[in-house]
């Protein structure tokens, strides 16, 4: 009888556990306090703003643009369209570890680091840097795969 | 008595033996290899895209340019912040080509002429008359993508050993 109840219990937690993990990655501190801040940004910006899209984000990453060194571009150039996947630097060949948290752990957890990747990767598909909106847009996105 | 004062003498006799046999070795090693990297930083932050070159492979004057032109990196916007950038300007500046003991480096030194600061390694004149017989083709396969991978073709290059016995060149 008791064994019949430890492996209920067993499968009861093992259950509970699959079902956090499916309720998929979440922002530590830094990440919360800093997409709140792009989120009040953005109101700020943009009174009509409904909060952050992983869909709109995903338009932005996929989007090609002309690049003078490498005919044309995207993030997809770079990190493949499944984020769970290494990529390759487009220039140089060295690989990129995958940007999906469920892939890489250290992924979205430092905002000093999200900011530098973002800043240099827009200046790099799009010539400019990210706006507020689409900056959040993209990380919902990376934390949605 | 005597004998243990005989054998004191005849340790520290031997003991003294050994320091320049083993400093020579040292130096002989120094001469070949391009001193290793020490900062994590640059490690991680210049790591991420690149091969890690030794600070030793240019002069001073080159790694200053480099670090203060971050935003525009071979058509690239490679920037830092500022604490970041000045440690890794200050690391590469230290160890650059006029403080390392390698040969190499004082070879690359002498081939530049005072009044240029090449930003590429491949552009020095050193570099490029070693590289004189290599096809610009091969540059191009998948996996070699570029002169400035120095270890698709020099299997240590992330040793600092360059040698003409650790090439390798890739067929694709």
């Amino acid at each position: 009888m008791i064994t019949l109840l430890k492996v209920l219990l067993a499968g009861l937690v093992f259950v509970i556990t699959q079902e956090t993990s499916f309720a998929g990655f979440q922002f530590n501190e830094e990440m919360k306090i800093f997409m709140h801040g792009l989120e009040q940004q953005a109101k700020k910006e943009e009174p009509s703003f409904k909060g952050f899209n992983a869909e709109k984000g995903k338009e932005i990453f996929f989007k090609e643009n002309k690049s003078e060194k490498h005919g044309k571009i995207s993030c997809v150039t770079c990190h493949t369209s499944d984020l769970k996947q290494k990529g390759k630097n487009v220039s140089t060949g060295k690989v990129i570890e995958p940007l999906s948290p469920s892939a890489d752990s250290s992924r979205l957890t430092n905002v000093k680091d999200v900011e530098k990747w973002l800043k240099r990767n827009f200046n790099q598909v799009y010539g400019r840097e990210g706006t507020t909106i689409e900056k959040g847009h993209v990380l919902l996105f990376i934390k949605s795969n | 008595m005597i004998n243990i004062k005989a054998i004191r003498v005849m340790i520290v006799f031997l003991a003294a033996l050994t320091i320049p046999s083993v400093s020579l070795a040292d130096k002989k090693e120094d001469a070949k290899r391009l001193p290793r990297i020490t900062n994590d930083l640059y490690r991680k932050e210049c790591g991420a895209c690149h091969f890690l070159y030794q600070p030793g492979l240019l002069p001073e004057r080159s790694w200053i340019k480099i670090m203060d032109t971050l935003d525009k990196h071979f058509g690239e916007d490679a920037s830092l912040d500022t604490a970041a950038k000045e440690e890794i300007k200050k690391y590469l500046a230290q160890n650059s080509a006029e403080k390392s003991a390698a040969k190499r480096s004082k070879k690359i030194l002498s081939s530049i002429k005072s009044s240029s600061t090449p930003v590429r390694i491949s552009e020095t004149p050193y570099i490029q008359s070693k590289h004189r017989k290599i096809y610009k083709e091969v540059y191009k396969r998948e996996s070699i993508k570029s002169i400035a991978n120095c270890i698709a073709c020099h299997k240590t290059a992330d040793e600092g050993l360059y040698e003409d016995d650790n090439i390798e060149i890739p067929k694709k």
